[in-house]
């Protein structure tokens, strides 16, 4: 009896998270796939089954082509840059300077505040009138006329990509510094030793051995890219168009705006499987790579 | 790597201009504020000429920024609070309780990891207007407890390292369940709840999204979106705008000087583990 109270005790320390992880995660995603399957408007509260229509209506609304197109896009864009500057940026910051503890602050502060904020202030630098500053630069240096950064379709793209990785490299950077560091310098002494040139010494020490550091940055950045709404969203508005929406930014539009409930469910289910997809397909992927080269 | 003790200064040269165009956008901005509106369309990089200081003030007089400062901290810190009581209570039966009904709460409750809020935002919009949370600042903090899975798992692994004897011990010493949670494990995950109250408050303070969706009276805005409604407000005088920014970069800035260490350690913490 004395056993048995005492294991109710036990479970009762999981009442709170059990109800609101049901309350709040499971039971909304299980009606998300259920209203995916219905023609629910918000109006009127009975619904009729209405098959895969929905999920054959993604494909012909362009909003919802645009988004997931663009989200893909911008996902795999910006996870491929930052890791291309990170990388690289940390073997910096791992090195012996005067100045490295103001440029590691420097370059880690920008991933502090909210994604909104950054594309707010960008979007004063990329003011597509002369009077914006970047056009400015380029007019007093290059003579070139206004750009319009943020409402042409590619360069709109561009703009968020970048922006990105300008707010998110350096987060990424103490990332691969932290395993940098636990590199053993003996390593390196060995090689030196054995004659190798301090380019052969990154690609054939350090690169493998950041191996484990990569697979959870690339998880880390896929999986968040995914999932951007904020800096698209207060630079471009997602335009011009539907060019720069998100799949966050046409499921709030479709579903709470236009009270489509149905599509923009099937939308949300369809994302949650291109998330699940690529975050399985890549972590598979990775590791199979850190065996490979280590 | 190689030569350990001689500062290479040829780096900081190299670093400069890097370091020099990141900065950048917030000199910009901070700039910006000290001009008139004229001053900012004519030369927005340069130095006021003028120093004007009247933005500050307007800036206080036309927005409810202590209102809104003053509702994203509630929010934040209620949140917080709870989802790091939520979150460490799960992990305790997990780990010091260990059973087959356990061993699938824990499979259960980590699936949360792979849904994202996209995905459960309809329902969501549709529960929070039944259970008339919308515009409450207390049913925003219920809706964020679904955060404390994250903390739940960084509980989890860390009470894992907690010798197996010390609650053992406390039985003998006629400690009940709740009692060893509270007075002997609790205490002692410590530098967890440093790294889950970082990542927590990142997350809450900077969110936009659900305050978007779910907040919608002024009185009730938190900062993020004090600054999103000013955009439209504001849309033509920059230099009020950016003075908004600032202020509301204050907290987090001052945040950041405070806690880089832990950010850094959190990070790799939370990265190693996840």
């Amino acid at each position: 009896m004395g056993k048995l109270l005492r294991q109710m005790k036990f479970q009762l320390f999981l009442l709170p998270i059990l109800l609101i992880y049901t309350l709040f995660s499971i039971y909304p995603l299980l009606k998300s796939v259920l209203l995916s399957f219905t023609n629910f408007d918000g109006y009127v509260k009975t619904y009729d089954f209405v098959g895969l229509n929905n999920y054959m209506k993604i494909f012909t609304d362009d909003a919802l082509v645009s988004g997931i197109s663009f989200t893909l896009l911008f996902a795999f864009a910006s996870t491929i840059l930052i890791t291309v500057l990170a990388i690289p940026l940390a073997i910096m910051l791992d090195q012996n300077f005067w100045s490295k503890n103001v440029h590691r602050a420097i370059f880690f502060f920008p991933s502090i505040p909210s994604g909104l904020l950054l594309a707010y202030i960008w979007g004063f630098i990329l003011a597509p009138i002369s009077s914006g500053v970047l056009n400015g630069v380029l007019e007093a240096l290059f003579g070139m006329g206004p750009q319009p950064w943020t409402s042409d379709p590619v360069l709109a793209k561009a703009s968020t990509i970048v922006i990105t990785a300008w707010a998110a490299t350096g987060w990424h950077a103490v990332l691969y510094l932290a395993f940098l560091q636990s590199i053993s310098k003996d390593y390196y002494e060995a090689a030196a030793i054995d004659g190798a040139t301090r380019w052969q010494q990154i690609r054939l020490i350090t690169l493998p051995l950041l191996a484990p550091a990569m697979t959870i940055s690339v998880m880390l950045l896929l999986t968040g890219g995914l999932k951007v709404f904020e800096i698209p969203f207060a630079l471009t508005r997602g335009g011009p168009g539907f060019e720069t929406h998100t799949i966050t930014q046409v499921i709030v539009l479709r579903g709470i705006s236009e009270t489509q409930y149905g599509l923009a469910s099937a939308m949300s289910v369809v994302f949650f499987l291109i998330v699940l997809a690529i975050a399985i397909f890549q972590v598979k992927f990775m590791q199979k790579r850190e065996e490979r080269i280590q | 790597m190689t030569n350990e003790n001689r500062k290479n200064w040829l780096l900081d040269i190299l670093m400069l201009p890097i370091g020099v165009i990141t900065f950048f956008p917030f000199y910009l901005i901070i700039v910006n504020t000290f001009k008139s509106m004229q001053e900012t369309a004519l030369s927005p990089m340069a130095l006021p000429k003028k120093w004007v200081f009247t933005n500050y003030t307007t800036v206080f007089k036309e927005t409810e920024l202590l209102r809104s400062f003053s509702n994203s901290l509630t929010i934040t810190v209620i949140s917080v609070l709870l989802m790091v009581i939520i979150g460490a209570m799960a992990a305790y039966p997990i780990v010091f309780n260990p059973n087959r009904t356990n061993k699938f709460v824990t499979v259960y409750l980590l699936a949360g990891f792979m849904i994202p809020f996209q995905t459960t935002l309809i329902p969501l919009f549709q529960l929070m207007t039944d259970l008339h949370f919308i515009d409450r600042l207390y049913g925003l903090v219920i809706l964020y407890m679904g955060g404390a899975v994250f903390v739940f798992f960084l509980m989890m692994g860390y009470m894992r390292t907690i010798p197996k004897e010390l609650p053992e011990a406390a039985i003998i010493d006629g400690c009940g369940v709740g009692g060893i949670f509270w007075r002997i494990i609790f205490p002692l995950l410590k530098p967890i709840t440093v790294t889950s109250i970082i990542y927590q408050t990142m997350w809450i303070w900077n969110d936009f999204l659900a305050p978007m969706l779910f907040l919608n009276s002024k009185s009730n805005s938190t900062l993020v979106l004090l600054v999103y409604s000013a955009k439209g407000e504001f849309s033509v005088n920059w230099p009020l705008f950016m003075t908004l920014t600032v202020i509301t970069l204050i907290p987090i800035f001052i945040f950041f000087i405070v806690m880089q260490k832990q950010i850094v350690k959190g990070i790799v913490g939370g990265a190693v583990k996840g």
